[in-house]
């Protein structure tokens, strides 16, 4: 999984290189690099396109929406996937609560109605075979 | 009273009858029905058949997903300690001022998805006539395009944790068994403070009075 990324991890950060050589040409221009800039300009396409044909190992990537307001806002993704993970423990424990009480109100239900209704309960629970003690 | 279930069928459909009432329903062993509609009647004596039984195999949420999927290392790195705030902490070689919002400059990456660029399918490399269109002035940008170029300021705090933390490896004794070695030399040290103390009296009244702040200790180092 993470050698799908590896190629595009090192393009993006030829690009961002490239990107911040051009910057730094660019602040302070001497008409001498200008060669040097029209070699930076085709390299930033250059780049485009390597970065553009990694699409295709990445086809079946797909990114929550939620993540790019996290980097809009500048703050760290990584916050992110804490959250959902929390999120997700916090709902795991919830429902596992919910079972183990619905489970606790079936056996003593079964209790309740094997005193009632003997049969049918003996009949029940031929069917269904014995249920193991929430 | 009636209760407002009562209240809230009425008009929608006639309450059920008490069958035992009928007199129909009976057994003839004279026990109450069973609680089935009679197209269930010697299928299943409860409405639930073993065909809707959840299987132990199914997965639920009684199970803790987190393990089930091998998740624990991801939840202990990222929940077991406090992931740092910024998103130049999780990209911290990238040039720039990353970390205030996209909205500001419009570079926010939903702009990006919500107003795409309009550009062709392939990238071509620019030719020498398209490059006369890049020839710049001589001389430094104005300031206010020099944004790039500033970084947010790293902490300093981080050096002098790493310093102090160099500097003191030797782990903390108890509070008592250090305050007893003071006091011991304390004790050893005192004829001999006495006597630079008398020595630094006298240099003090030698030499003249530029420096009268300078502390004690400071002094009786600077002797030793």
């Amino acid at each position: 999984m993470a050698e799908k990324f590896d190629s595009l991890e090192e393009h993006l950060e030829k690009f961002v290189e490239n990107i911040r050589q051009l910057g730094i040409i660019v602040s302070d221009f001497q008409p001498s690099s200008q060669t040097g800039l029209n070699q930076k300009l085709n390299f930033m396409v250059t780049g485009l396109q390597d970065i553009d044909k990694c699409r295709q190992q990445l086809h079946d990537i797909s990114v929550p929406l939620e993540v790019f307001e996290y980097i809009d806002q500048g703050r760290n993704p990584q916050l992110y996937t804490k959250e959902c993970l929390e999120r997700a423990l916090a709902k795991n424990e919830q429902v596992k609560g919910k079972i183990d009480t619905m489970k606790k109100f079936k056996s003593l239900l079964i209790q309740e109605l094997t005193k009632v209704f003997p049969e049918d309960m003996a009949k029940y629970k031929a069917i269904r075979g014995e249920d193991p003690p929430p | 009273f009636d209760p407002p279930r009562a209240v809230a069928g009425a008009g929608r459909r006639p309450p059920p009858r008490p069958r035992a009432a009928t007199g129909r329903g009976r057994s003839p062993q004279g026990r109450p029905p069973p609680l089935l509609p009679r197209c269930c009647r010697g299928v299943s004596p409860l409405p639930i058949s073993s065909r809707g039984r959840t299987g132990t195999t199914e997965l639920t949420g009684s199970t803790n997903l987190i393990t089930h999927y091998n998740l624990e290392h991801a939840y202990n790195k990222f929940c077991g300690k406090k992931v740092k705030e910024k998103l130049s902490n999780f990209l911290p070689d990238l040039p720039g001022m990353i970390d205030l919002p996209g909205s500001h400059d419009s570079s926010s990456l939903r702009s990006l998805i919500e107003k795409p660029p309009i550009c062709g399918s392939s990238f071509t490399p620019l030719t020498g006539a398209m490059l006369t269109g890049f020839r710049l002035h001589a001389g430094p940008l104005p300031e206010q395009c020099r944004l790039m170029h500033i970084q947010p300021p790293k902490k300093k705090n981080k050096h002098k944790h790493k310093q102090s933390r160099t500097q003191d490896p030797v782990p903390p004794e108890t509070p008592s068994d250090s305050d007893h070695k003071k006091k011991k030399k304390k004790k050893e040290e005192d004829p001999e403070r006495k006597r630079k103390k008398k020595e630094k009296k006298k240099k003090k009244n030698r030499h003249s009075p530029e420096h009268p702040g300078v502390g004690s200790s400071q002094a009786s180092s600077s002797l030793r």
